[in-house]
């Protein structure tokens, strides 16, 4: 096991750039979620690192071998790593044990080991009694399990999963979600794991890096993530917000005829800012009065959605924001409230 | 993968021989074809073959008489087509698998054989038709209601085995049109027949012209059927005359000149064809295709079953029955009956004549070298090109795909001019009659191999790389074993289309080189027809023995794929 670097990595398409400049350390025996919109580069780094493609520059480098660098990559077969497939890529004419069996017999593991290595492996992921299937006859949980078990037989350096989970129902999903971190705190790969689902990442991940346009937006751990977004599209992308935007002078944003004070985070310095606030950290007062942060608003609508009640309030002509409340707050559209954005709530954001 | 090239040496290598191999096969022979047909014996250069072409009746009158046969045959197989494509796989037609089977029967009978058939059938004095007309209608000796032997009786045997084209386009079409697309006007009040009419024909009308336009390139460029039925009655098609050409004294310039404008048909056809499929695409739309629900067709099921049957007379039933009892009787005219049996075209064909036995052993030698180099080269070319693998890659397809735009006797021109000369000197030899099938059967082994290599994801390979494998394990480990079938499938179709094929070999044929679709030529200008039938029947045991093989593959040992 090992460390994986990049150190600006970069690839293009002819004029479309797909990684721009990835710089990235996944520590020895970490989880890291690379996490992002379709089309942000996730994939196409993964790949990279599983050498796939070679990259135009830059460097990956694991443990203490560098692997690619611009113009060249170790082929796939020489890095000791493994992958699980969006498709999970089962070989539909091999058995569940055959598969599971396929790297180890590549690595000429004496035949009694193989045997019992797949054995365990196959206890591992619960599939002792469908060995002898074929991955055609598995319901799609259990083919994401095979995927698993021989992912994990050849004891990789490096683990990686490009959306395993994103074939499956919703319940099979959040069960596997589980099942994958209990098997990382068994087994201590270092794993990247791609996914378009914050809540997969969420919960999966030791560190998360939401990607854009082939960039990376940000690295942080679930709760830095989710609680301190650097930038907009973070902000946007995990969990959904508010954006108030305006004139910036010191901790306070002129957003039309409301100035609104903010804590948290930083501007990027220009006279226009953007803070993010979060739906269920704004609250309502049932009469508008006056106080810090606080402003009167009409409510728009009204959804009830299960747990929470959902509103859409109208602060100002140009400004809209949807708060989130208990169920015991009830106002009904056309009511007026008072709208109140505490200040430790309001984070002022770079980009 | 433009920076992955480095480590791909021998991809780079096999690419360009592949490339090489492939542009010499089509570029040199067409390339020869248009020289010659603007020189004369001397080399000059001259445009005086294509004024011949207008000029000369002799030349004027094949291609009028070539255009009426094509355009008639298109039609009638378009008409015989649609209504059965529409039964098949609309309605609860009874014996639908059968009248299937029926099609892919007359799909791979060799034209040349249905054409004999068919002369045993309706000449004028002894065909067997005629003969029973004489019986019931009480005519006198030399009446005859049939006659084989005219443009009709062309336009009727070309249709009889150029109709599967259109049927096979449509049948697909119709089984690809959604359900919810019929069902949407009936619960809009559309009745079947209205859904009939401003639904599912307008949506498959792309198809039908499509598969028709097949059904006319066929007819403008087939060679059988008019040298055995046209050339007894005294006139030409544009093929019987390009081949009359090259017969004492050659005129290779004229038949090159000849055989141009029929290659920039088949070009321009084609083009046309892609482009109308190509707006096809909005038939398949939909994501959820729900299983296609059948008309009932209540009362109408039995005379409808009777419509298929009465249409499979003309390119099975009747023509196999005349062979069979021709193959098993001395004389034609004989009545089928115990007395009657005879070994004696058995015996001629197997003991007596000497050409049969090397015509079976060059016709097998070519039929496995033709079909093992096809599957392999379309097997790398479509792997390079999948994959991605090599620069270019883009071209090796359109090289792959080009000799379908020509037709087997401008193929046959061409590469008579070719490789009658130094430095390729392979007339003569099977040589070259092994560069004639492979490349005209590239296209048809290429599309088998590209539809496979779509359905494969990339992934399955690669999996296998990352858990150790290197390119060349994976592809022996995990694609090899799941293209299997394609390979076998690849190889048969090539086998059965080499084994059916006449119009380039008639012209790269020499008396050591025959084969046996030539030697039933040649056995039909003797008038052998006993032994021809029972040629034919080996030669169609042989196919369907491959069809039914093929058919019956067990995919991946019978288990289900996910």
């Amino acid at each position: 096991m090992a460390s994986v670097e990049l150190r600006g990595v970069r690839k293009a398409y002819g004029k479309l750039t797909v990684a721009d400049g990835i710089d990235l350390k996944i520590e020895h025996g970490e989880l890291v979620c690379l996490l992002g919109p379709s089309g942000c580069g996730k994939t196409t780094t993964l790949r990279l690192i599983a050498g796939f493609i070679v990259p135009d520059a830059g460097e990956i480098i694991v443990g203490d071998r560098r692997l690619s660098s611009g113009g060249q990559a170790l082929p796939p077969e020489k890095r000791n790593m493994s992958m699980i497939f969006q498709s999970y890529a089962l070989w539909p004419h091999m058995t569940v044990a055959d598969n599971v069996a396929y790297g180890l017999k590549l690595r000429r593991l004496p035949k009694a080991d193989i045997a019992r290595k797949v054995a365990s492996m196959l206890a591992v992921a619960k599939l002792e009694k469908l060995a002898d299937r074929f991955p055609g006859e598995l319901s799609g949980g259990q083919q994401q399990r095979v995927a698993l078990a021989r992912a994990l037989a050849v004891e990789p350096e490096t683990l990686l999963l490009d959306e395993p989970l994103s074939n499956l129902d919703t319940n099979l999903r959040e069960e596997m979600r589980f099942e994958i971190r209990r098997l990382h705190d068994e087994f201590r790969y270092t794993t990247v794991y791609v996914t378009h689902d914050q809540l997969e990442a969420m919960t999966t991940a030791d560190r998360i890096v939401v990607m854009n346009a082939g960039r990376i937006e940000q690295i942080g751990s679930p709760e830095d993530i989710f609680l301190r977004p650097l930038t907009e599209f973070t902000a946007r992308f995990i969990g959904g917000t508010n954006i108030l935007r305006g004139a910036a002078s010191g901790h306070t944003i002129h957003c039309g005829r409301l100035a609104i004070q903010w804590s948290q985070g930083q501007t990027d310095g220009q006279a226009q800012a953007a803070i993010s606030i979060r739906p269920h950290e704004i609250e309502l007062h049932p009469t508008p009065s006056p106080g810090e942060n606080t402003f009167p608003g009409r409510v728009l609508r009204h959804t009830y959605i299960g747990a929470q009640r959902d509103y859409l309030i109208e602060l100002d002509p140009e400004t809209h924001i949807r708060v989130v409340t208990r169920l015991d707050q009830h106002y009904a559209p056309g009511d007026t409230v008072g709208v109140h954005l505490p200040i430790q709530h309001c984070r002022a954001l770079a980009r | 993968m433009i920076g992955a090239w480095r480590r791909l040496d021998v991809s780079i290598a096999l690419f360009a021989l592949v490339a090489l191999v492939l542009a010499i096969l089509v570029v040199l022979p067409i390339g020869w074809l248009a020289w010659y047909s603007v020189t004369d014996n001397s080399g000059h250069l001259t445009t005086a073959n294509f004024v011949r072409l207008v000029a000369d009746p002799a030349m004027r009158k094949p291609f009028i008489i070539t255009f009426q046969i094509a355009i008639g045959a298109a039609l009638l197989a378009c008409a015989v087509a649609v209504p059965l494509a529409w039964l098949v796989s609309r309605t609860n037609l009874p014996a639908r698998g059968a009248i299937r089977a029926l099609v892919t029967a007359s799909f791979v009978t060799p034209p040349f054989l249905g054409a004999v058939a068919w002369e045993l059938l309706a000449a004028p004095n002894s065909g067997i038709l005629n003969q029973w007309a004489r019986k019931i209608l009480n005519l006198d000796d030399y009446d005859y209601i049939f006659d084989i032997y005219t443009v009709q009786g062309v336009i009727f045997c070309i249709a009889c085995y150029t109709f599967p084209y259109v049927f096979t386009v449509l049948a697909n079409a119709l089984e690809n049109i959604p359900a919810d697309l019929d069902d949407a006007s009936h619960i809009l009040g559309g009745g079947a027949w209205a859904t009939l009419r401003r639904v599912t024909l307008p949506l498959v009308l792309p198809s039908i012209l499509a598969g028709t336009l097949v059904a006319f390139l066929q007819a403008l460029t087939i060679f059988g059927t008019p040298a055995i039925l046209a050339l007894p009655a005294g006139f030409h098609t544009l093929t019987t005359k390009i081949w009359s050409l090259f017969q004492v004294p050659p005129q290779p310039n004229l038949a090159a000149a000849a055989a141009l404008p029929m290659l920039l048909i088949t070009l321009g056809v084609l083009q046309f064809q892609r482009w109308l499929l190509g707006r096809r695409s909005y038939v398949v739309v939909g994501g959820k295709n729900s299983p296609p629900r059948r008309i009932q067709l209540g009362a109408l099921k039995i005379p409808a079953l009777l419509l298929c049957f009465l249409i499979m007379l003309g390119p099975i039933f009747l023509p196999y029955a005349a062979l069979i009892k021709s193959a098993i009787t001395n004389n034609l005219s004989d009545p089928l009956s115990l007395s009657t049996l005879s070994w004696r075209h058995l015996n001629f064909i197997l003991w007596e004549f000497s050409g049969t036995r090397d015509a079976m052993v060059n016709t097998l030698i070519l039929g496995v070298a033709s079909a093992t180099a096809v599957t392999f080269i379309a097997l790398v070319v479509g792997y390079l090109a999948h994959r991605q693998l090599v620069p270019g890659h883009r071209f090796l397809p359109a090289l792959a795909m080009a000799p379908i735009a020509v037709p087997g006797i401008v193929m046959g021109v061409g590469l008579f001019l070719v490789y009658t000369r130094p430095p390729f000197l392979l007339y003569g030899t099977l040589g070259i009659l092994l560069v004639a099938f492979v490349t005209l059967e590239m296209p048809a082994g290429f599309q088998q191999v590209q539809a496979a290599m779509r359905g494969l994801h990339v992934e399955l390979e690669e999996a296998s790389r990352i858990f150790g494998a290197t390119r060349m394990q994976a592809l022996m480990q995990i694609t090899a074993p799941l293209l299997r079938t394609t390979i076998i499938a690849t190889w048969s179709i090539v086998f059965i289309g080499v084994i059916r094929e006449l119009s380039a070999t008639i012209l790269l044929t020499t008396s050591n080189t025959k084969v046996i679709s030539v030697v039933i030529y040649d056995l039909n200008e003797s008038g052998e027809l006993g032994a021809i039938a029972v040629l034919g029947l080996f030669l169609l045991v042989i196919t369907f023995a491959i069809v039914l093989l093929v058919n019956r593959l067990p995919i991946l040992g019978g288990r289900p794929v996910r």
